[in-house]
């Protein structure tokens, strides 16, 4: 599993995907720290995280895109499956690799903690929350994008696949506060990956939430692994 | 070294393979002999456990790949048909990631001694710092076989190691696998018969999915390199040298074809079996006076071979085991 990490880590930066990736959430980031906090004199970071996981719905199927499409495309998954590896240390090391490179990313909003830390008042334990939040909400989209990317050979298809589940996801979010009845609401929320995220930013660290993002990420590595398996019977 | 029993595999409902059996020893150098789209890739990617049977089993050093495929790949070194490279990284770093993903054991010492080792022998010694992508077809393929020599594994599984050489370096890569085969057991395939005289011990041909045929290359050349099929070029009569060349012992049929020369026709003489009658063709067309300017075994297309073997052999391939 940690050759395929570091190889696929490495993988990232070999290309421009993993800079450009960097450079585009930094970027933005930046504006709306800008204008949310420095420029409106806010101490309130907890925006900018549930900002970042509306992000995710553009940022993480580039970074997924090409977890496995680009080795079926190479013919390289025929190294990886022949190799004595087990398939799920092949999805882990795939997984964790586009998972670190999304926290490297996240690393840029410490330069906002130190910021509001040393002009302001800074809630430590909400940050640090979020902090954790933040990682299992990557985990569960992550996993998504990487199973869907198991799925074709084309990269383009598999992002354009990834960016329309994750809209629908927040579409239905979205619906959330249009519904009336109270199961429809339930129901909608027991499948909400966004909405979910607001307990975190409001200061509440909720362990039912961390374990929903948590089983998401355990399912959809265990589907990848499946898949895997699937392509040798086909 | 190798066993393979009853290998089925189907996709959808088009069969692959059907049924294939065989058995290999340790230490021998086994070519899989057949055309384009037989079933050779199939069959050796089941065997490494790329693609799992829909019947039968492989067992590589007495373990099977589907019930211990962690074990069974251990002792397996693959060249797929097309080279599994990732062209993004320098052949160092792809050979370093190879030593890693087969955890190989040693250290920093061993592992670059071994890497280098891997690379003198396949020839990529001086292209070690240059990225994969740019380096040319032949090196490609070379990068390939160093992977699958990487972890020095007791069975190589090589397809087409030679597709898209030069003809230097396919001798090179000929003496290499030739080399490698002193001490390990060696499948590779390929459609070219001559590669499999060249380097195999025995030749295992397919077509159609099926095992026809299990023999030795000697064996297998001569089968197409008979001397009863001749095609010979004489210059004189067309008529009177048909009746010469039929009033030989042993001669089944004569057939002329074209006019290659001037006054000179080509001819296509078949005698029996096991008959050359060479010498006594020559003798009787020198005293009629009708002087021979060429005379060849006539060659047999693989497709030859495949309607032979199948012709011939109705019963199950011989010495298949």
């Amino acid at each position: 599993m940690s050759a395929i990490f570091k190889r696929d880590l490495r993988a990232y930066f070999k290309s421009p995907l993993g800079y450009v990736y960097l450079a585009a959430f930094i970027l933005v980031l930046n504006i709306y720290f800008y204008i949310m906090n420095v420029y409106s004199g806010s101490c309130d970071l907890q925006n900018i995280f549930s900002f970042i996981v509306t992000m995710c719905v553009f940022l993480i199927p580039i970074l997924t895109m090409r977890t496995f499409s680009e080795d079926y495309k190479q013919k390289t998954d025929q190294l990886l499956l022949t190799a004595p590896v087990r398939l799920s240390g092949i999805v882990l090391g795939k997984f964790f690799a586009a998972l670190v490179v999304f926290l490297i990313g996240v690393c840029i909003t410490l330069v906002y903690v130190v910021i509001v830390a040393t002009w302001g008042t800074l809630e430590f334990a909400t940050v640090l929350g979020n902090y954790v939040a933040i990682c299992a909400t990557a985990m569960a989209f992550i996993s998504i994008g990487v199973f869907i990317s198991s799925l074709t050979q084309n990269q383009l298809v598999a992002a354009v696949v990834t960016v329309a589940v994750f809209l629908g996801l927040y579409l239905l979010d979205y619906s959330y506060s249009l519904m009336n009845a109270t199961w429809a609401k339930n129901l909608i929320y027991y499948f909400s990956m966004f909405r979910r995220y607001n307990d975190f930013t409001q200061g509440i660290f909720s362990f039912a939430d961390l374990i929903f993002y948590l089983s998401v990420a355990g399912v959809f590595v265990f589907l990848t692994v499946r898949m895997l398996e699937r392509k040798r019977w086909s | 070294m190798i066993e393979v029993s009853g290998l089925t595999k189907t996709y959808g409902n088009k069969r692959g393979i059907t049924d294939i059996t065989f058995s290999i020893d340790e230490g021998e150098i086994v070519g899989f002999l057949g055309p384009n789209g037989a079933g050779k890739s199939t069959t050796m990617n089941v065997i490494t456990g790329y693609l799992s049977a829909t019947a039968g089993a492989a067992r590589v050093a007495g373990i099977d790949i589907l019930e211990n495929p962690l074990e069974a790949k251990k002792h397996i070194g693959y060249l797929p048909q097309d080279p599994p490279l990732y062209l993004d990284m320098t052949v160092n770093e792809y050979l370093d990631f190879i030593y890693d993903i087969k955890g190989v054991k040693g250290g920093m010492k061993e592992r670059k001694e071994h890497i280098d080792k891997v690379c003198e022998m396949v020839g990529i010694s001086q292209v070690r710092e240059r990225v994969i992508n740019n380096l040319s077809g032949g090196y490609k393929q070379r990068c390939g076989l160093a992977q699958a020599l990487v972890g020095d594994p007791d069975v190589l599984i090589l397809d087409e190691p030679t597709v898209g050489l030069d003809p230097k370096q396919i001798i090179e890569i000929r003496n290499v696998i030739k080399d490698l085969g002193k001490n390990r057991t060696i499948i590779l395939s390929t459609h070219i018969l001559q590669e499999v005289s060249a380097v195999c011990e025995r030749v295992l041909v397919i077509n159609n999915g099926r095992l026809v045929a299990d023999d030795t290359p000697t064996h297998l050349s001569a089968m197409l390199t008979g001397d009863h099929k001749l095609e010979y070029r004489i210059a004189g009569p067309k008529d009177k040298i048909i009746a010469c060349i039929r009033s030989v012992d042993g001669v089944k049929s004569v057939t002329p074809t074209v006019e290659a020369e001037p006054g000179a026709y080509e001819y296509l003489v078949e005698s029996a079996e096991h008959i050359d009658a060479r010498k006594l063709i020559f003798q009787s067309l020198a005293r009629a006076g009708y002087p021979v300017l060429l005379l060849k075994n006539q060659d047999l297309s693989l497709e030859d071979v495949f309607i032979r073997l199948t012709a011939d052999k109705k019963s199950p391939a011989k010495g298949a085991k």
